[in-house]
């Protein structure tokens, strides 16, 4: 640990600050996932679709995310790469119980990992598959199948089942993803 | 499964979803208002029995209702303005429609019963009454069905029966009314008075009895009723019927008529098809039929034919695409060599590579996803492929399309005073131009006739006209000079008949030419076979002077040569004295 991190710590006020974009198809769950993270106060309790983007921010255990919640429909997600550049982390949201739409989920993060900003970075990508209380949905792990996980290897990933609604597995996923962007900050100093 | 596509994700199949569908019984709709589409497929099970509604949420049955009789048509529709909005479901079977709402049975409506001949009414009303014996009863009706009348499906299934059941059979049926329905043969629907998405529409079928019905959604009664001369199979409605609306059928007949709004003739804007339709779409104001034939047709609202493309295999079933994102609409033709096609306008701009025979296809929005297709096939499965966001449609990117030349504009140039003043007088002097052209032919002809016969006369050709001696001439000359080879080749051109007796000589100017051989004896001519007979000339002149040489063929006994041939000789080289 620097003395840097001591000293914040000690302080217990500034927490290193990183960019995170929040990703998936539409209706998959991610504004309601930023939700479950924002201060009871801020927290907003009638979700529509994201027109666009919003930019969020919450804190995990030691770090400030700011939270770029992308809107999932089609028509938008020319606008994802323009953030591409800025963002130090990935969370895609997947809605596990919408079988159909897999391919196009995976389809998207295909473009997305082959994307010239992103394609040589070791970005750290947390998936959830979320939605995990419906009835139709799929575990986790058929779900990393579908997307094709196994082949994604320059990159380190998480998967997570989540229910957005509840909290059920958000922490653990963004519990992982702080420690890898903390991983990579501490490399970035040295 | 479908080799190498880099347009569409394939979302979902089932090689053995045992779903026996076709187009017109497929939609996709928001029955539940919640933003997640349904498929609805009317499934006709074996044909007979096993008939099913069904209804899939995203790839789950999530409902499933049985129906009596053959589906030939599914339609949603939005019947009421209540909130949620949630659209009804139109069944077509036999003569009804069975309306379902939030997924369950909510009216049945029973096409109006058609007027009953009175002869076989009254036949049947004798047999309730016993007056009739059943056998003399069966021969009149039968004799009413080879008239053409057209006869209660009670009496149809009478004329199958053996002589042995006919007594059961009437017993069995003859104390209910006697009623005669149609059959309802396609099915689509029509906004009532304002466009909106959600705006209420009737219902507008087709039936086996050669009419149209446009259905109130409210109170389910006949609004409209139109006749056509032939059998409507497939519909496509466009407008409001408060306001004015188009209704295209094509029929068994092989026609497509267009209804106007309170206009009688069907006739105008007929299109006549070379063959029967098999599947009919619109986009906007054009109209695409297939056929029977493996063609795909594309007519203006009009009645002119735009243009014709001819499939490699025979047509299964159309679809449009009308992909909004992206502005892009085209119509997808299924074939029955497992493909489906993919055109824009005239050009192909994809290929489907299916592993089934497709024979159902609805495009549209599935689930949350705008560009769904959906398509059950002949084996019963169901497949499900998502137009890629990145999909480009390249006009004329296939190479089976036609060349880009045809569609560049030719630079025509203007028309000159001369054109002018030709077409001009071509106007004005037409008949009298006609006129004279053919006096002219026909003293042509008279004068080609004339030669010809004299020709005959003097067996001046080398083709004989006498039946006895069917020979074929032909002489020819090689050689330089002074010295010529001269050769005559004789073909006897019939099948059977030999000739025989023949001799060839020559006529010529003995102080120019000097034949060697100045009569040549014929053997016997075998039919088929080309005989050469050669001799040598030797010129005798030096000054460059030629002359035609004339070949006869001659039988002794006769006067006229049996053929001539006139050989032109070539001037001939003066002798080097070495
Ligand atoms: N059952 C269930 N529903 C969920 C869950 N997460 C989200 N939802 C619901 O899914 C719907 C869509 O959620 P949103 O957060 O708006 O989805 P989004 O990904 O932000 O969608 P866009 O902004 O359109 O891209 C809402 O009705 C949520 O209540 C979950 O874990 N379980
Ligand atoms: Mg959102």
């Amino acid at each position: 640990m620097g003395f840097f991190d001591s000293l914040a710590q000690w302080l217990g006020v500034r927490k290193k600050e990183v960019n995170v974009m929040v990703l998936g198809l539409d209706n998959s769950g991610k504004t309601t996932v930023i939700n479950h993270f924002k201060p009871p106060e801020t927290k907003n309790h009638d979700i529509v679709p994201t027109v666009g983007f919003n930019v969020e921010k919450f804190k995990s255990k030691s770090l400030a995310f700011t939270a770029f919640d992308m809107s999932g429909q089609g028509r938008y997600r020319n606008l994802w790469e323009q953030y591409y550049k800025e963002c130090d982390g990935i969370i895609f949201v997947i809605d596990s119980s919408d079988k159909l739409r897999m391919v196009v989920a995976k389809d998207e993060l295909d473009l997305l990992l082959q994307h010239s900003e992103l394609k040589n970075r070791r970005i750290p990508v947390l998936f959830f598959a979320n939605k995990m209380d419906v009835r139709d949905a799929v575990t986790s792990v058929k779900c990393s199948h579908l997307m094709g996980l196994e082949n994604l290897s320059d990159k380190p990933w998480h998967i997570c089942a989540s229910n957005a609604l509840t909290g059920e597995g958000l922490h653990e996923g963004v519990d992982w993803l702080t420690d890898q962007l903390k991983e990579v900050l501490e490399r970035k100093k040295k | 499964m479908s080799g190498g596509n880099e347009k569409w994700l394939d979302a979902y199949h089932d090689p053995v979803a045992s779903l026996y569908t076709f187009t017109q019984c497929l939609t996709l709709s928001d029955i539940q208002a919640d933003g997640d589409w349904k498929l609805i497929v009317a499934d006709l099970g074996t044909g007979s029995y096993d008939m099913k509604l069904k209804v899939y949420k995203n790839t789950t049955l999530m409902s499933e209702h049985t129906i009596i009789d053959l589906p030939t048509g599914v339609v949603t529709f939005y019947m009421d303005t209540l909130e949620p909005r949630t659209p009804a479901i139109a069944v077509a079977s036999g003569p009804y429609i069975y309306v379902y709402k939030n997924l369950r049975p909510y009216f049945k409506f029973t096409l109006p019963p058609l007027d009953i001949h009175p002869m076989e009414e009254d036949l049947w009303n004798q047999a309730k009454d016993d007056q009739v014996n059943v056998f003399s009863m069966r021969d009149m009706l039968e004799s009413l069905r080879q008239e053409g009348c057209s006869l209660t499906v009670r009496t149809l299934r009478l004329l199958q029966l053996e002589p042995n059941n006919i007594e059961a059979f009437v017993n069995v049926h003859k104390n209910t009314p006697l009623k005669k329905q149609t059959v309802i043969t396609c099915l689509t629907t029509m906004k009532k008075s304002v466009a909106d998405e959600d705006a209420i529409s009737c219902l507008v079928l087709g039936t086996e009895s050669k009419s149209i019905y446009i259905l109130d959604p409210e109170a389910f009664t006949v609004l409209a009723t139109m006749d056509l001369p032939s059998v409507p199979v497939f519909i496509s409605v466009n407008g409001l019927f408060d306001v004015d609306y188009r209704i295209v059928v094509s029929c068994r007949n092989g026609c497509v008529y267009t209804l106007k709004r309170g206009s009688k003739d069907v006739t105008k804007h007929m299109i006549e098809l070379n063959s029967q339709p098999v599947g009919m779409e619109r986009i906007n104001k054009n109209i695409y039929v297939a056929c029977m034939d493996e063609t795909l047709h594309c007519f203006t609202s009009k009645g002119k034919k735009l243009w014709t493309v001819r499939m490699p295999a025979s047509i299964m079933t159309l679809e449009v695409i009308d992909y909004k994102p992206r502005s892009f609409a085209g119509i997808l033709v299924s074939l029955s060599n497992q493909e489906v096609h993919i055109y824009k306008e005239k050009f192909l701009v994809d290929v489907l590579k299916m592993d089934d025979v497709v024979t159902g296809m609805r495009f549209g929005r599935f689930g949350r996803e705008d560009g769904t297709l959906v398509m059950s096939t002949k084996r019963g499965g169901l497949y499900v492929k998502i137009l890629k966001r990145t999909a480009k449609f390249e006009e004329r990117d296939m190479s089976a399309g036609p060349p880009a030349a045809q569609n560049v504009k030719l630079n025509v140039p203007r028309k000159t005073k001369l054109f002018v003043d030709q077409t001009q007088r071509e106007r004005e002097n037409g008949v009298s131009m006609h006129r004279t052209f053919q006096r002219d032919l026909a003293l042509l002809r008279l004068k080609v006739m004339r030669e010809y016969v004299k020709a005959l006369d003097n067996s001046m050709n080398p083709i004989s006209s006498d039946p006895m001696e069917p020979i074929k001439l032909s002489a020819h000359v090689q050689g330089i000079g002074p010295t010529f080879k001269f050769t005559v080749k004789l073909q006897n051109t019939s099948l059977t008949q030999a000739c025989s007796n023949l001799l060839i000589t020559f006529d010529y100017d003995d102080k120019l030419y000097d034949f060697r051989k100045k009569l040549v004896q014929v053997p016997m001519l075998v039919p088929g076979l080309t005989y050469d007979f050669e001799t040598f000339v030797d010129c005798l002149n030096d000054k460059g002077v030629t002359e035609n040489v004339k070949v006869y063929v001659l039988k002794p006994g006769k006067s006229v040569p049996i053929i001539t041939g006139v050989v032109s000789m070539p001037v001939s080289e003066s002798i080097v004295v070495v």
